[in-house]
């Protein structure tokens, strides 16, 4: 173990701790509200697991107690009491001595133990004794005469991703001969099921092995196997002492290690974002996080995008140069490029907490000054975000919260003759998908009014009044510049300013927006974020000998072009994925590249929220560090693209747009549909 | 910094390039460097003015043809066409650019006092692209107004939409 | 060619352990930090095998398993839970959900590349 580790650790103990007792307060508030129940459980089980880990053994037993008494409680053998509660907080506030080392002079620890045990009836206290330490399993004593074992995979083994020849070869390891295939399982050709291994086998084994290794070799197989005195030697099963076979569980944590671990002071500090709020530093604790200011975080990003590329060049020379000490070095820089990069990516991460005390307060405020009680629920608030995008991210939530309330809320008088709770709902929740995050504000309030919005937009000359829009369409005008459904101005919402730069926001973060709306139900709003602003893993295509790059999360798979529609001269068409219609986009035209294509094309699927769509390219160079880099203003309207990289031969690729590229691929799939934005 | 200014200045330190047949002066305070011709990679529907990117020592800067939006027509490139690194101002914002030349002349002082408007009657030019023109041993040398040109490029419509 | 190895746990330092250890053995690993972080990672790339934690936020391990078998391209992976104690009953839900195996913590550095080596070949 590191101290890298340790400091790992460390740190995510102390967030894990803060979570720890935001839940247990919260729970004092809500003692029935599983939720928090699971959240605590939770956050106890993944101290004790990672405690564990690395050698905090004394940390695993302590917490093992603790997290028997919630585990009970998440059971609904136990109810949440005061009494719990307490010694909860007490225990809790044991674990950073029990994470440095610290003695426990006044012995607090035990009597908080005793305490947990005599609120859980004292009942559990012996069964407990040996589990954390778990480790030497039974061992087995082998025959004393040659075996022979039969197995066979069960039905869902190979799709569960056994592989029999990998098993064979442990089992020759063991001594293994005269392997045979058992065919008589085998059905017909043409019932065949391709996931099914029909075949069983059965060989001799030596004697001495014994069951637990035979176990050993199947723990990773689901496999019915039978073990059994080879039936030349006549069955002496005489308990022979000879072969004592290697107990197989787990090795005990590395010694040595936990020393490291928990010696105190010697934690190097692990850095944190500096934009993350931190609740007050207590104490000036070993191990603590540094804050650093957040320019110098940008400046160390910036220099590891450009070793990046340097990097690639490196490696692009060393190549070329076949001198094999040159590579092996470009392969060590690679390496320490990569973990210095995800190192530096990852400081720059801040959880979504870190704004929504900020929108609790504006809610509160909101519903006061307008009289309507709201429900201010978050999911998902731990979700990351690289700060960049977290401090942009600000104003247009605040904007899009404004308005549900404002404006998607019912007054309590409209509430009250609905079957609507009295308080409304505003649920705020994040979470990741691929490498986006997504975003939603989701109301119970009344929903928008597509023939209001219309007319509205129709009345500001926003578009003309035969224009045909779909829903999504018509929604997506509230963020055009000037519009405001509100019938009076109110100081909350502004005049319409507002929205317009909620979208400009998120275009500039290279996101996207969507609504949905039900009358009489709500509105939901989804933004739809990058990751990370700085580098990414990329797909390497060419087409026409011109290179471009597909950011790697959004490929789904690839496939080539059927010869039957290499050639077609319509701007699109369909693929038959696995029974799924796929539209088919081909950067040859779509980019006006000229010459002809090549007999083998490729189709690169990609998906963008729900929908998939393919491009099909000449050719797949390969995958790449892609460190983005903004286009210029000068190219701010080329939407299919949507920033530059720099490859290994200095030339530069282009980033796709792959939501742009699906959306066109979504247009040319709804047929009759012209291809023009309203919102654009 | 602009061109106006420098007519207070007294004078003004330029570079003189060659795009066509005409010839052109830019404030060296503008200028970051001049280098020789660069893979230019194309941006698919970013149209000729301008019509890809350059890298420019690990930054990606676009690449624009100053010849299509003065309407000077193109007589061919040769072994002389450099590359030049400009700083200018975006939509309000410093940004960096680059610029084609056919060749690059020479950096020269002029007179502040011999810079002249452009005649109304030289409809060649776009009128609120030049700033002035002086006179120099081969003829005319324009002195582009380089913030108009890049945030009229930064607003251009775009023929195809991609 | 490099296998790649999608490492599921809501605890970074673990998931860092088992990333950590696995690279210097050459493999290359992919970090999620719930069992739906797992499954749109496990969906948008190749993955060779999965290492993946029980109790996550989210989506748990067994769920996180369960949907991802449900896709085409999420059969045939080979899938490790990590237990931790003894949860007895964890094995069977596991292998009924479509896991290949389990590995209790605390495991040695050691055993886990023992582990994908049996796993992996």
């Amino acid at each position: 173990m590191t101290d890298d580790m340790a400091a790992i650790f460390r740190e995510e103990v102390r967030d894990l701790l803060e979570s720890l007792e935001k839940g247990l307060l919260d729970l004092k508030a809500r003692p029935a509200d599983m939720g928090l129940v699971n959240q605590v459980f939770r956050d106890l089980h993944t101290v004790k697991g990672s405690g564990a880990m690395f050698g905090f053994t004394e940390l695993a037993a302590f917490i093992h107690e603790f997290e028997t008494v919630f585990d009970r409680i998440r059971a609904g053998a136990l109810a949440v009491t005061p009494e719990i509660l307490r010694l909860a907080l007490a225990a809790k506030d044991e674990i950073p001595g029990l994470v440095e080392g610290l003695a426990d002079p006044e012995g607090r620890r035990g009597q908080i133990l005793e305490g947990l045990q005599a609120v859980m009836g004292g009942g559990a206290v012996a069964e407990d004794a040996a589990e954390v330490a778990e480790g030497a399993g039974a061992a087995g004593i082998g025959a004393a005469g040659p075996q022979r074992l039969r197995f066979r995979l069960s039905g869902a083994a190979l799709a569960m991703g056994a592989r029999p020849e990998l098993v064979l070869d442990e089992l020759r390891g063991l001594g293994a001969e005269g392997i045979i295939a058992d065919l008589a399982d085998l059905p017909p050709l043409d019932r065949l099921d391709p996931e099914a291994c029909a075949i069983g086998w059965e060989m001799d084994l030596p004697a001495g092995v014994t069951e637990a290794q035979v176990e050993d070799v199947f723990l990773f197989v689901d496999a019915e196997w039978k073990l059994t005195p080879a039936p030349v030697a006549a069955a002496d099963a005489a308990p022979a002492a000879a072969g004592v076979a290697e107990a197989m569980t787990i090795a005990a944590p590395l010694a040595g290690t936990a020393t490291d671990a928990v010696a105190p002071g010697s934690a190097p500090a692990a850095v944190a974002a500096a934009a993350a709020p931190a609740p007050a530093a207590r104490g000036d604790q070993a191990g603590a996080t540094i804050r650093v200011p957040a320019e110098r975080l940008d400046a160390l990003m910036d220099s590891v995008g450009e070793l990046v590329i340097v990097e690639a060049r490196l490696t692009e020379l060393a190549r070329q140069s076949r001198d094999p000490a040159l590579i092996a070095t470009a392969e060590q820089i690679t390496r320490l490029a990569g973990g210095l990069r995800d190192a530096t990516m990852t400081m720059r991460m801040v959880p979504l907490r870190s704004l929504v005390g900020r929108f609790r307060r504006l809610v509160m405020d909101l519903s006061d000054k307008l009289g309507k009680p709201v429900d201010f629920v978050v999911l998902g608030e731990e979700t990351e975000l690289d700060k960049t995008v977290i401090e942009k991210l600000a104003d247009p939530l605040v904007h899009i919260l404004r308005n549900a309330i404002d404006h998607g809320m019912e007054t309590q008088a409209e509430r009250a003759a609905t079957e609507k709770p009295r308080e409304g709902l505003i649920e705020l929740s994040a979470r990741h998908a691929g490498a986006e995050v997504l975003i939603r504000l989701r109301d119970d309030g009344r929903g928008m009014d597509v023939a209001k919005i219309r007319a509205k937009a129709v009345a500001k000359g926003l578009i003309p009044a035969d224009a045909v829009l779909s829903e999504a369409q018509t929604f997506a005008l509230i963020f055009e510049p000037g519009f405001s459904t509100a019938e009076s101005v109110t100081e909350l919402s502004g005049r319409g300013v507002g929205m317009d730069v909620v979208r400009r926001t998120i275009d500039s973060l290279r996101g996207s927006i969507e609504i949905e709306s039900k009358p009489g139900l709500g509105t939901s709003v989804t933004l739809r974020l990058p990751l990370t602003l700085a580098i990414i893993e990329g797909l390497l295509i060419e087409v026409a000998g011109e290179r471009y790059t597909l950011p790697m999360p959004t490929v789904q798979e690839i496939v080539e072009l059927p010869p039957e529609k290499a050639q077609a001269r319509r701007a699109g068409d369909f693929l038959d994925i696995r029974g799924r219609f796929v539209p088919f986009l081909r950067l040859r035209s779509l980019f006006d590249c000229p010459g002809q294509p090549g007999a083998a094309q490729n189709v690169v699927i990609v998906q963008s929220g729900e929908t998939r769509v393919g491009i099909v390219v000449d050719r797949i160079v390969g995958t790449n560090q892609t460190v983005i880099k903004q286009m210029s203003k000068l190219h701010a309207g080329v939407r299919a693209v949507s920033g530059a990289t720099i490859l290994g031969d200095g030339s530069v690729a282009l980033i796709l747009d792959v939501q742009h590229l699906v959306g066109m691929g979504r247009l040319q799939g709804e047929p009759g549909q012209a291809p023009k934005e309203v919102a654009a | 910094m602009s061109i106006h200014d420098m007519h207070r200045g007294g004078s003004m330190t330029v570079v003189t390039l060659a795009l066509g047949s005409q010839t052109l002066a830019i404030p060296t305070d503008l200028l970051r460097e001049i280098l020789d011709p660069l893979p230019v990679t194309r941006v698919p529907g970013a149209g000729a003015l301008v019509p890809g990117v350059v890298n420019v020592r690990g930054s990606v800067v676009p690449l624009a043809d100053l010849k299509q939006a003065l309407c000077i027509p193109d007589e061919g490139q040769d072994d002389r066409s450099r590359v030049l690194v400009l700083d200018v101002m975006l939509g309000g914002e410093a940004a960096t650019v680059a610029i084609a030349a056919d060749a690059v002349h020479e950096v020269a002082t002029i007179d502040a006092g011999a810079i002249e408007a452009v005649p109304a009657s030289a409809h060649v030019w776009p009128p609120e692209y030049l700033s002035g023109l002086f006179r120099g041993a081969q003829g005319f040398i324009l002195l582009p107004n380089l913030e108009q040109i890049f945030s009229n490029l930064a607003n251009r419509p775009l023929a195809v939409q991609l | 060619m490099t296998k790649t190895v999608l490492t599921v746990d809501d605890s970074p330092s673990i998931r860092r352990m088992i990333a950590m250890t696995l690279q210097e053995a050459g493999y290359a690993v992919i970090e999620a930090v719930d069992g739906q972080d797992g499954l749109s990672k496990a969906l948008a790339q190749k993955v060779d095998a999965i290492i993946t934690d029980q109790n996550m936020p989210n989506l748990d391990g067994l769920g996180f398993i369960r949907a991802l078998r449900q896709h085409p391209q999420g059969k045939g992976i080979p899938i490790v839970v990590l237990s931790t104690d003894s949860e007895e009953g964890l094995k069977t839900q596991a292998r009924e959900a479509g896991a290949l195996g389990w590995m209790v913590k605390p495991f040695s550095q050691d055993k886990l590349l023992a582990v994908m080596r049996k796993v992996l070949g």
